[in-house]
């Protein structure tokens, strides 16, 4: 134990850069970033204040980069970086992080905290110190291929239901494709909707797609959990995939951590860039909508408001194209209070849904997501993260609301102009 | 003769009139010595009877018999008055009577208070602290109660300095040290004043509501607030004696600011006169308020045991709230707002901080 | 003979600790790198960097109740400070004749004033919510305290010393403002430099992704 205690210190001095170390220069301990976080405004608990989930980190970096916390090493003063700091903190930083991004759109002099958390977790899980679903997640994604447990069997049986419905052919290690689509286990398992509307789209727009049998899982849990050697197998895996098929792009799915990881840290991940392009799904739908090669017919009547992924919106920039594409198919679309890069986190990212732990907490920080859906005082919520939308699900079930929740693909495959829709 | 100072000025000559003017403030400027030079001098004898040559030209000059305002070229408010007569007056006041009789009262406050700590001692929670708290005061009220008590301490001090410095300072520290304190405790005193008022407002809006009379306050009057006797008398979440200093903060403080503001901004055409009623009314209402406050202080530190909580943590002990807000600890209670001491100190106590990880593994598991 | 040394050797000895040790703490930082990013940008992270370095200083609106305090004093104290710290007259002229050999525009007395004021009212509303408020009592050290209680007392002192008119009051002022240029590099008190690097690393993140931090 003392020996990975101590690697997972030494994990975590290598991850302060000059970031890092500008960040906790720059912190005056003025406590707004509690304002800015659904696990402090929903408990009231201190602890929750972002910055202070980041002590460990401080502590190590007090210690080695300050003229105090030098001076104080060499006499003795200042207690190091304990293994019991890990322990006491662990939960912090995975259980009450959901790396939503929130407070360091708030920061008064800028620092990027969820960067920090994102980056102390190396450390945790070094360490040792991560909550057991996520290891367990992490260990059946390096394994299997999936954190669910989903295998390309599984796919196949889903693919085969879709073929049926549609009467579409899925293509399957297609050669020369222009796209290489990505889906996450819990669309596979939970909503195989996605994937036929997915089919449906882009065969009215004409699009050649394929789908890789030795890369289809878009999730990373190795992000989630913070270990890098995971996180770049796992990326690995879908590069190199996308480069036996020649493809030219490689599509993200509506899962919000997935393409974070794919989109953004990957080519830092493997360490060098790829030959293809990311997109995720929602940007392509915007550009083909543009394009003009994605015709859309009729609008539901039904209000409709929009929870952004803070993966895909804030964390990932793409904020625009969700509102344009509910646009093209909602008649009326509210927009919640706090919305776009200001929106407020489901609950259950950053692998916070994986960790059964956490469940009776982020149940009760849902209470957020609950009021602000109240205040729009519609009925229908649209969103684009299958990970999101089992969070919203089982909050919306909790708090026994009357609240439905669709994915914005589905929605935009239901108004498609073409004959092969099938309308109910 | 009203024209009589322009005329034995020769007009044009700018300097001399400069000149005749210093010298006449440095007159004045020295009399309060003189004053209090002679007055030890002709301790318990009559004055002698010398008669002064110049005392006619004096009392022209002073303008005794005549209008008071001259006229001159000279532009400025109280620029036709040569000697202000009710300057005397007012200065007479002040050594005579502000000052004495205000710093009698002062340390007859203190004075009162350590009798009363030592007859009646700390008001005890009869019942003991209970196990439960109640949330007293946000953290916003906190901070501008604690704002308004700052800035007022650092106005009472500098403002006390400057009005006893003379009798009570000069002799400890000497002239020389003296006069550094007084000019930067006046300059202090200038500069923090208007923060008082901001304080004032701010506390006014936050509080009022709470603050309006109502039932039940007077018979908490007649029963002397409990403080007296040792039977526990109910209030609201204020009661009479806290409700009537906040509306004496109000209003005296109202004065104290108004009147600040005449003598910090001399800009709006206030002769000396108004200056002078401004002084001794600031100065009146500074020392009544600071005589409340003291008390108010004594209550809330060693007088009473549980009264500092509500305002240094934001919550306070059930039983000190049924023993002397129980109108109001008991519509709480009812609401079921009470907390455990646990989950209060979950909150305020850093002590429990580092426990938060064991705390949601147990809860986990 | 103590206030000679106040006026002299004290002064050019803070200032050169608070340049040097600026300097080096940057320079620290710094050293400590980046590794590149190798995503393919969407936006431009420079402008980006400039952008939010700029927007950060603007009132955010989802922050709650506390939020808006916290962001109205700090709005007070820091014009406030920054106002009577590089255009109050006293300061200019000090300036002038100390460091940089020429002077330039001064605000009025009543701005001066004013600004002082403002700089007062902040501060000590910033200071007893950190004294008071749940999460600023979890969160500050020692060094939070001392920074505030040093910047208070420097603005204490000099407002004291407003008369213009004591040696004694215009040397405390200048040996408390001497005492924290010399702690100034070992504190959070970088935050004045390191803020525009914290903002900056920030902005050209967002930046590249598209968002406007």
């Amino acid at each position: 134990m003392i020996e990975q205690f101590e690697q997972g210190v030494e994990v975590l001095r290598q991850q302060i850069d000059a970031r890092i170390s500008s960040y906790f220069s720059s912190c005056v301990h003025c406590g707004l970033c509690a304002e800015a976080c659904l696990f402090y405004t929903e408990t009231h608990d201190p602890r929750y204040t972002p910055i202070y989930k980041l002590e460990p980190m401080r502590k190590l970096w007090r210690r080695e980069h300050t003229f105090w916390g030098k001076l104080g090493a060499v006499f003795g003063l200042n207690e190091p970086l304990t293994e019991q700091d890990f322990a006491d903190w662990e939960t912090l930083v995975y259980d009450s992080c959901t790396l939503c991004g929130r407070c360091s759109m708030i920061c008064p002099v800028g620092n990027d905290i969820t960067y920090m958390i994102r980056r102390q977790r190396e450390g945790f899980s070094v360490a040792g110190y991560a909550p057991e679903g996520m290891k367990e997640a992490t260990k059946r994604a390096l394994k299997i291929g999936s954190p669910m447990g989903v295998t390309f069997k599984t796919l196949k049986a889903a693919l085969a239901h879709v073929e049926r419905d549609t009467g579409l052919a899925i293509p399957i290690d297609k050669k020369g494709a222009d796209y290489m689509t990505l889906f996450s286990s819990m669309e596979v398992v939970n909503f195989p909707e996605y994937i036929e509307s997915i089919a449906r789209i882009f065969q009215a727009a004409g699009i050649s797609w394929t789908i890789s049998s030795k890369a289809f899982e878009a999730t990373n849990s190795g992000i989630q959990i913070g270990n890098r050697e995971a996180a770049a197998e796992l990326v690995n895996r879908i590069v190199v995939a996308a480069e036996e098929l020649n493809v030219k792009y490689v599509v993200s799915p509506e899962c919000g951590h997935a393409y974070t990881s794919i989109r953004w840290e990957g080519p830092n991940l493997i360490g060098r860039q790829y030959p293809f392009e990311v997109v995720h799904i929602l940007e392509l739908l915007e550009q083909l909508k543009r394009d003009g090669r994605l015709q859309l017919e009729g609008k539901s009547a039904t209000p409709m408001t929009l929870h952004d992924p803070c993966q895909i919106v804030r964390r990932g920039g793409v904020v625009q194209q969700p509102r344009e594409l509910l646009d093209g198919v909602a008649e009326t679309f509210v927009e919640m209070k706090d919305h776009g890069v200001m929106n407020w986190c489901c609950g259950g990212g950053g692998g916070v849904s994986a960790n059964d732990r956490a469940e009776p907490l982020r149940l009760r920080v849902f209470e957020r997501k609950k009021r602000q859906l109240e205040e729009t005082g519609v009925d229908t919520l649209v969103t684009a993260c299958a990970n999101c939308r089992i969070i919203l699900e089982e909050g919306i079930e909790e708090y026994e609301m009357e609240t439905e929740v669709i994915s914005l693909t589905e929605l935009v495959a239901e108004h498609l102009v073409d004959g092969s829709k099938n309308k109910e | 003769m009203g024209s009589m100072i322009s005329i034995s000025i020769p007009p044009g000559s700018l300097g001399a009139k400069a000149a005749a003017w210093s010298l006449l403030l440095l007159w004045l400027m020295l009399l309060p010595g003189q004053g209090l030079a002679e007055s030890k001098q002709v301790k318990g004898l009559p004055p002698p009877a010398v008669l002064n040559p110049a005392a006619d030209l004096w009392r022209d000059i002073r303008q005794r018999d005549m209008a008071t305002t001259g006229t001159t070229q000279v532009r400025g408010v109280d620029s036709g008055v040569l000697i202000n007569a009710n300057g005397d007056k007012w200065r007479k006041f002040r050594m005579d009577q502000l000052i004495p009789i205000g710093g009698y009262l002062l340390l007859g406050m203190g004075l009162f208070l350590i009798l009363f700590y030592l007859i009646r001692g700390k008001v005890r929670i009869a019942g003991g602290a209970s196990d439960r708290k109640l949330p007293r005061y946000t953290s916003y009220e906190r901070l501008i109660h604690w704002f308004i008590a700052s800035i007022f301490i650092f106005l009472a001090l500098t403002g006390l300095i400057i009005l006893f410095g003379r009798p009570l300072l000069i002799p400890i520290f000497g002239k020389e040290l003296f006069s550094v304190i007084a000019s930067a405790s006046k300059e202090g005193h200038n500069l923090m004043g208007p923060l008082f008022l901001v304080a004032l407002i701010l506390v006014f809006i936050k509080f009022v509501r709470r603050n309006i009379y109502q039932k039940g306050d007077m018979s908490w009057l007649l029963r002397g607030g409990g403080i007296i006797g040792k039977k526990h008398v109910p209030s609201n979440f204020f009661n009479m004696g806290e409700k009537s200093m906040f509306w004496m903060l109000i209003i005296v403080g109202s004065v104290i600011v108004a009147s600040g503001l005449v003598l910090i901004f001399p800009i709006f055409g206030q002769g000396r006169e108004w200056m002078e009623l401004a002084h001794v009314g600031h100065a009146i209402g500074a020392i009544l308020m600071i005589t409340v406050i003291m008390g108010h202080i004594y209550i809330g530190t060693i007088g009473m045991e549980g009264a500092i909580e509500g305002m240094s943590t934001g919550y306070c002990d059930l039983n000190w709230a049924k023993e002397h807000h129980d109108y109001w600890a008991s519509q709480m209670e009812k609401r079921g707002e009470a907390i455990s001491n646990e989950a209060v100190n979950r909150f305020s106590d850093p002590d429990t901080n580092r426990s938060l990880g064991r705390e949601l593994r147990e809860a986990g598991e | 003979m103590i206030g000679q040394f106040i006026d002299g050797p004290l002064w050019t000895f803070s200032l050169a600790v608070f340049v040097i040790g600026v300097v080096w703490r940057i320079v620290t930082i710094l050293m400590a790198g980046n590794r590149p990013d190798l995503s393919t940008p969407r936006g431009s992270a420079s402008s980006g960097a400039i952008r939010t370095i700029f927007s950060r200083s603007v009132y955010e609106r989802t922050a709650a109740t506390r939020g808006r305090l916290l962001q109205i004093a700090g709005y007070l104290f820091h014009i406030g400070l920054f106002a009577l710290l590089f255009f109050a007259k006293p300061h200019v002229d000090f300036y002038a004749e100390r460091i940089t050999g020429f002077g330039w525009a001064t605000m009025p007395h009543w701005a001066f004033i004013l600004s002082a004021e403002l700089a007062f009212l902040g501060l000590l509303l910033l200071w007893i919510h950190r004294l008071l408020s749940p999460v600023t009592r979890l969160l500050s050290d020692l060094d939070d305290h001392l920074g505030s209680i040093l910047v208070f007392l420097v603005m204490l002192t000099g407002c004291l010393a407003l008369a213009q008119s004591f040696e004694a009051l215009r040397l405390i002022h200048l040996l408390l403002a001497e005492l924290l240029l010399i702690y100034f590099p070992f504190s959070k008190l970088m935050h004045t430099f390191t803020f525009v690097m914290s903002r900056g690393y920030t902005g050209a993140t967002m930046g590249r992704k598209g968002v406007n931090a």
